[in-house]
């Protein structure tokens, strides 16, 4: 008789319920609607306006709960976002989750020396192919602001570093509409033309507002070029509970989801139907240090609520992160917070995770971070995964044979054993399972030096497909201010 | 003639109704206004900024301590003769021009004002021509520049420069402090210290100016 097929429950957290998320959504449009929001661009003031937005006080802005609805209505639910050769990377629909780097770092722990350095813009490129040579890593962000690059021009700079050493997705960072349109027409030239691009983006604009309610004019040139264009943008504002928001994390997140959804009825107004990243980044400040912290549970919470909010509510694909530490070397305190938020951000389904790692808060890079995440993503995916329950994974007749095989029978001899170990186990390569004595000769390297030396051969060995000569050209003439 | 004990403990505690009537009764019970500040909120805010140093309070508690002595300022106020009351010193505070984040720089002055200096807040995007201008005004001992992008430090260096035009520069000492600022981009423009978060920026604002 063969056995019904029996689905498998692949293990999700959950942390709202249906009424929280509602009260909190109705909190954000109620923030929206009596305490409103300061917008330091004119232009986008005269469309909110024109919108049905009701002007305050000077460039205070309040904002009807029907324009909020219709923005959700309008912008898209899956988002898909291709790698620099036009092939589909990383499909934002079916809540599985994607680990990228961070940005705007001003240090670097160095990989001979191991000491914290300020960035070069030669890490940008070595965070770029270390990326492209690993297989969780889906996404590539800067890691860093070079300080060999002139600082006006630094986003630009470090955006064609990243296109000349990986070709998977980017997350980029623009100061305002100026190099945002000269990272573009970068973009452009990589993906054959600007209808090419539109059509499959392979690049993620990060910008953020201020909390709380502060829209600045730079920031919404960048909005409104991303929303015309058709790039992805998401658009958090560092509403972090403590610091540019209350302490209390639902009222954290209210003001920070306020935020996002008045820049989605601004994008949405600006250029209906292009993707929108939800996502306030809700973490805490220290209230030792002042920090923001990378590696508290707080952040992994909140995460974790909005994706049920995203599954009750909105519908949109969200911004999240993971992977990163408040220590200032990469030691057990590194580990532990990293794979926090590695695992919770994945039982949660948030959809494109970034900051893997970071270091000291998101002031130092790490290359050996990012290749310790790449593992814990692994084993974090492995558990994700659940328990399939079939005929083949019950192996009753494995067990028959064994039970009954007489002297000499066991598990690790039969068939069934060594036809599915690679799937029935997870497989560590630099988590060490070794005995002791032979750990100890081959160096006793600890999880530090082992993930050093993997960064060192992957940089060493990893051959990225390099760009044509037109486009590098074409990318180095953007450079001088073509 | 009591001590200011009372008042001592109200303040490390954050107790405003309780501090601003110690406050009070000090007065009524003849000590000088000077050694209330001093011996009284100047002593209590030393103990606090103690306290946070080893890590026994938190933040929100220090800047209660903080706002609790400003309020019993208020109330000491008349009793000074105009421009009496003794500072650690002046200090022109703000967020650098094209920078419009103010936590951290905000931070920076309510610790620096319960440490005892007198601070002029100038804002977010404050342009070197507002610095400089407000430097003609009160000459200050400081100026503090706060940035939190690295697309807006150069800001601080411009800042520097103009001060030095209006010949102020050598008149005032220069602080830096925010994410992407680090001691050696403080070397770099010739600022005169850089203070990592806003506790080391008193420690620094008092060691720049000789003071304890």
């Amino acid at each position: 008789m063969e056995p019904a097929e029996t689905p498998t429950f692949q293990p999700r957290l959950r942390v709202l319920n249906r009424e929280q998320a509602l009260v909190i959504h109705n909190a954000a449009l109620e923030i929206l609607e009596k305490t409103g929001f300061r917008m330091e661009h004119p232009g986008v003031v005269e469309m909110l306006t024109d919108a049905g937005c009701k002007v305050t006080n000077g460039d205070w802005l309040r904002l009807p709960a029907y324009l909020v609805e219709a923005a959700l209505a309008s912008a898209p639910k899956q988002i898909v976002l291709y790698d620099q050769r036009g092939n589909k990377a990383m499909p934002l629909v079916d809540g599985t989750p994607f680990y990228g780097t961070g940005s705007d770092a001003t240090f670097t722990l160095d990989l001979e020396t191991s000491q914290r350095r300020r960035v070069v813009l030669e890490d940008v490129a070595n965070f770029a192919r270390l990326v492209d040579g690993l297989e969780n890593i889906a996404f590539a962000m800067s890691m860093g602001n070079p300080e060999n690059v002139p600082v006006g021009d630094i986003y630009i700079h470090v955006f064609a570093e990243m296109v000349k050493n990986t070709n998977k997705p980017i997350v980029f960072i623009a100061d305002s509409g100026r190099d945002i349109a000269r990272i573009h027409g970068i973009a452009c030239k990589v993906a054959g033309g600007e209808e090419e691009l539109r059509k499959k983006p392979f690049l993620l604009n990060y910008s953020e507002a201020i909390s709380p309610l502060r829209f600045p004019q730079n920031v919404m040139e960048k909005l409104i070029f991303c929303a015309e264009k058709g790039i992805p943008i998401c658009l958090p504002s560092g509403s972090n509970a403590g610091g540019g928001a209350p302490v209390m994390l639902a009222g954290a997140m209210a003001l920070g989801i306020a935020e996002n959804l008045v820049g989605l009825v601004i994008h949405q107004l600006a250029g209906k139907g292009s993707p929108f990243l939800f996502g306030p980044n809700v973490s805490v400040l220290d209230m030792k240090s002042t920090v923001i912290s990378y590696g508290c549970p707080e952040w992994s919470l909140t995460q974790a609520a909005l994706a049920d909010m995203r599954d009750e509510i909105y519908g949109l694909p969200i911004w999240a992160y993971a992977g990163a530490s408040d220590a200032k070397v990469m030691d057990a305190q590194a580990g532990a917070e990293a794979m926090f938020s590695i695992i919770s951000s994945m039982l949660s389904r948030c959809d494109v995770i970034h900051d893997v790692g970071f270091l000291e808060y998101g002031s130092t890079s790490s290359l050996e971070m990012v290749v310790m995440v790449n593992e814990l993503v692994a084993m974090s995916r492995f558990f994700t995964e659940g328990i399939p329950v079939n005929e083949e994974t019950l192996a009753l007749e494995a067990i028959e044979r064994v039970a009954h095989g007489g002297p000499g029978s066991i598990f690790l001899t039969d068939d069934h054993t060594f036809e599915h170990f690679m799937q029935a186990q997870f497989l560590p390569v630099l988590l060490d399972r070794n005995r002791y004595d032979s750990w100890k000769e081959a160096g006793a390297a600890d999880l530090y030096q082992r993930c050093n030396s993997e960064a060192k051969r992957i940089l060493a060995e990893h051959q990225v497909e390099p760009k044509t000569k037109e486009i590098v050209e074409e990318i180095d003439r953007i450079l001088r201010g073509g | 003639m009591s001590d200011l004990k009372a008042l001592i403990e109200a303040v490390i505690k954050g107790d405003i109704s309780t501090a601003t009537a110690e406050t009070q009764h000090a007065v009524g019970t003849g000590h000088n206004a000077q050694d209330i500040l001093d011996k009284g909120l100047i002593a209590a805010m030393d103990e606090v900024g103690e306290r946070f140093s080893k890590g026994q309070i938190f933040v929100p508690q220090m800047l209660r301590s903080a706002k609790t002595m400003q309020e019993c300022m208020k109330a000491l106020e008349p009793f000074f003769q105009e421009g009496s009351i003794t500072s650690k010193g002046k200090v022109i505070i703000g967020t650098v021009k094209g920078d419009l984040h103010d936590i951290g720089k905000n931070l920076v002055s309510m610790m620096m004002e319960g440490a005892g200096f007198t601070m002029f807040d100038l804002g977010v995007d404050a342009s070197p021509e507002r610095f400089v201008q407000k430097a003609q005004e009160i000459e200050p001992d400081i100026v503090a520049m706060s940035a939190l992008l690295s697309t807006t430090m150069p800001s601080m260096r411009l800042t520097i420069e103009a001060l030095k035009e209006a010949s102020l520069r050598d008149k005032v000492k220069v602080m830096i402090g925010g994410a992407p600022v680090t001691e050696k981009y403080a070397r770099e423009i010739e600022a005169d210290c850089y203070a990592p978060d806003a506790g080391s920026a008193v420690s620094k604002a008092k060691e720049i100016l000789g003071i304890s």
